[in-house]
């Protein structure tokens, strides 16, 4: 049995915790492979500014380094703004995910140019600095937001009614810009998945499931991220992430 | 969900023996499938004698269309092809609402989850084109560092068979100046045909090999369990699908084949 770690951004308790676990329940796995999620152990409250993703990228970068010293077989980050990927890959041998770019990558599998769905005004920020990264502007049609703020904790919930509506329609204004596929620009969109698919004409990419099956698409081939690429620092310093964390460890376990 | 068991067609792009087809079946075997996917492969009638023209490509494309046309009425959940030429994808996914994975496309956009800029290592210098042609359609010439080949003419019905001391040390040598020289940081066969030089590079290579055939079954298998398929808005539909045509097209190619003595 492989073990896969997946690192929530979040520090959220075990019933928060739950509802992203429910993304493993939205796709047929592997029964070979076991997936755990992760919470970081502290982060930003928001997540609309460099303030934000820098200490989500520290978060992420801690957590997904006790992943790898505790044995896990792969790592994926629970956000498709693939927060600290890049520095975790510099330093793990094992497979490191992020949803964001191998949702994109992967929507140009299936067609031409998608549109990004993302949550409200201050995230656009965000996939635009994605899009410049990854070197895809140009096949993005569009990235639309659904004016909704986000809920890091409690998801969707039981806000579907309200919510739906607005995101079938900021989908319906990507597809009327070009858009062949649809990214949802973010994991916690994931419950709105199904009822999006069954409203509208264009393929949608839900990153949560696709990068876990990409976990397994690269175990299987025994693949893992190109070390020229992510290069190792000439000192790794573990310890000193370690405890910078540690020091502001949020407690939500109880 | 699903259903429990998923037939995946793999259309190969030319017609051969059953020992010939053995070869391209190993591949079936690098894959590691999950239980509960199983792959049947498929010869087309007729063929291009290879890939190194504009009339090759036409040949290829119509082929491969003919090949794969009743995959959904026959009852297959996806159609993976052959050939890193992705030759035929483009028509059969404007026909088909079940997948139909381009292993080409499949392995260029994997390579750049992987890393930022992959080489293309090739057999030969004349398949370049097939290349040239996904990498300016997906748009990412800019992130293709190389493409490089030992300049041997393939054979695509007996693969490396009893060739191999003489062609894989100059394939990790090629790849190694993919690496080297021109900062490839992925390493793409550029040839579902190259599968059985895997092994042997990714142990000699310090970058990650993709090998086309095993991927795009795995992409296959993906694709299914997200219940996803191809854009219909980015392949759409011919006004009148004319597939008794075509199917009638590929029976006389394959009789002109035979009395031309050539298959």
């Amino acid at each position: 049995m492989k073990r896969v770690a997946v690192v929530v951004p979040f520090a959220l308790g075990e019933a928060d915790l739950e509802r992203r676990r429910a993304q493993t329940r939205e796709v047929r796995l592997s029964t070979e492979i076991e997936y755990e999620f992760v919470p970081v152990k502290a982060g930003p409250s928001s997540f609309q500014s460099h303030h934000d993703w820098l200490l989500l990228d520290v978060a992420v970068l801690e957590a997904g380094i006790r992943a790898g010293e505790s044995g896990y077989d792969a790592v994926v980050v629970d956000t498709a703004s693939d927060s600290g990927v890049d520095a975790l890959r510099s330093v793990l041998d094992i497979p490191v995910v992020g949803p964001g770019r191998a949702s994109m990558l992967f929507a140009l599998t299936l067609g031409k140019r998608f549109g990004v769905l993302a949550q409200w005004e201050p995230a656009l920020a965000r996939v635009d600095k994605s899009l410049t990264e990854w070197g895809l502007r140009s096949h993005c049609a569009a990235v639309e937001h659904f004016d909704t703020a986000p809920d890091f904790e409690k998801l969707i919930g039981d806000k579907a009614g309200e919510v739906i509506p607005k995101m079938e329609a900021a989908c319906i204004r990507l597809i009327e810009s070009g858009a062949d596929v649809i990214c949802l620009g973010s994991t916690t969109m994931h419950e709105a998945h199904r009822v999006l698919v069954e409203r509208l004409p264009v393929p949608i990419v839900n990153p949560g499931p696709l990068s876990y099956k990409l976990v397994e698409i690269l175990l299987a081939m025994g693949l893992s991220q190109s070390r020229r690429a992510f290069p190792e620092p000439l000192v790794p310093k573990p310890e000193m992430i370690h405890t910078m964390l540690e020091s502001v460890a949020e407690d939500k376990t109880h | 969900m699903p259903p429990e068991v998923l037939r995946v067609l793999v259309l190969v792009p030319f017609p051969m023996s059953a020992e010939q087809l053995a070869n391209r079946q190993d591949q079936r075997d690098e894959a590691h499938l999950p239980a509960g996917i199983e792959l049947e492969y498929r010869t087309t009638k007729a063929a291009p004698s290879n890939y190194v023209s504009a009339m090759d490509y036409v040949i290829a494309d119509v082929g491969l269309l003919e090949a794969g046309l009743d995959a959904e009425m026959d009852g297959y959940d996806a159609v993976c092809i052959d050939t890193v030429s992705d030759s035929g994808v483009a028509a059969l996914r404007s026909i088909l609402d079940i997948p139909v994975i381009a292993p080409g496309r499949t392995m260029f956009l994997t390579a750049l989850m992987l890393g930022r800029r992959f080489g293309v290592l090739s057999m030969w210098e004349r398949w370049f084109g097939l290349y040239e042609r996904t990498l300016r359609d997906l748009g990412i010439e800019d992130r293709c560092a190389g493409i490089r080949s030992i300049d041997t003419q393939p054979d695509s019905r007996n693969l490396f068979s009893g060739k191999e001391d003489d062609i894989l040390p100059g394939l990790h040598e090629a790849a190694l100046r993919l690496v080297e020289d021109d900062g490839a940081d992925v390493i793409c066969l550029g040839s579902t045909t190259m599968h059985q030089a895997h092994g042997y590079l990714q142990e000699r290579l310090p970058v990650p090999v993709l090998n086309p055939g095993p991927l795009s079954y795995l992409t296959a298998e993906t694709t299914l369990a997200l219940g996803l398929t191809q854009s219909r808005k980015a392949y759409p539909r011919p006004l009148v699908p004319k597939t008794e045509m075509i199917a009638e097209m590929l029976l006389a190619a394959a009789r002109s084949e035979l009395a031309e003595g050539r298959t």
